[in-house]
């Protein structure tokens, strides 16, 4: 039996931290992202289309119950994957722990209050 | 600063070809669609907090630029799309691929994907453009 190949590299199990934790959320929300994002662009982006959206629009959209939920899922999916995922970019770039730390609250807090807002506008509907 | 320039260097320099373009190009394009995805969290949000104001960001959205910018953006979310299934598929369930001949040709795989669900939705999204903006084919 040959030594394992060069290509291939056996690394153990990291430990199950909060990195590791969010490390899977990504894997697992980008399997729930595909329906709900790209449901979202085909049928915004190109089939109804920008020149035809207005405040009427989004009214009879949200009028819909299923449409809603469909939007909240989506403001919590894809929010919540968006800003983690800078994190881990921005996190590359920065060598102190301290300072890895500091930026991830930052971004927490940024989420937390971007998805509140949004949160508001889908719960509130349109005025 | 070290930190930057060691992330950055390797950015430029590494010659990893398909799999270190696809690392490259899920970065870029997930910040892309990060930053609109901010921008159409609160645009939207004007709905309910000053609806006069939606109304004229959706004018803003409906120009040229921005149109270009949105044919742009459906690129960015199906190629992060692809691959981030490509790589959620590779790592949950088949974590033998990460080995360079089967992840090279996963990656050409993506691209193909991505343009073959690209282009057809930009030749939609062109013409919409051009008819709405430029009166080009009866518009």
């Amino acid at each position: 039996m040959a030594a394992t190949s060069s290509q291939t590299r056996k690394v153990a199990a990291p430990p199950s931290n909060y990195e590791a934790v969010a490390w899977r959320w990504m894997r697992y929300s980008a399997i729930a992202l595909i329906p709900l994002v790209w449901i979202h662009v085909i049928l915004q982006d190109v089939i109804v289309g920008v020149h035809h959206m207005d405040l009427s629009y989004v009214a009879l959209r949200w009028a819909n119950t299923g449409w809603r939920v469909f939007d909240v899922l989506l403001l919590g999916f894809t929010f919540a994957h968006g800003v983690n995922g800078l994190r881990q970019i921005v996190i590359d770039f920065i060598p102190s722990v301290q300072a890895r730390q500091v930026v991830s609250w930052l971004l927490f807090f940024f989420w937390l209050f971007v998805t509140v807002i949004g949160a508001f506008a889908i719960i509130g509907g349109v005025r | 600063m070290a930190g930057l320039k060691t992330a950055l260097t390797g950015y430029a320099t590494y010659k990893g070809r398909e799999g270190h373009i696809n690392f490259l190009l899920h970065r870029i394009t997930g910040l892309g669609t990060g930053l609109f995805l901010t921008i159409h969290i609160l645009d939207t949000a004007l709905v309910y907090f000053n609806p006069s104001l939606y109304s004229e960001a959706i004018k803003l959205y409906q120009n040229t630029f921005f149109g270009i910018g949105e044919i742009l953006l459906v690129f960015c979310v199906f190629f992060h799309g692809v691959n981030g299934l490509r790589i959620a598929y590779f790592d949950l369930l088949a974590p033998k691929n990460w080995a360079i001949p089967s992840e090279r040709a996963s990656t050409y795989w993506t691209w193909g994907i991505t343009l073959l669900l690209w282009i057809p939705a930009a030749v939609v999204m062109l013409h919409s453009l051009l008819f709405y903006n430029y009166g080009l084919f009866g518009g």
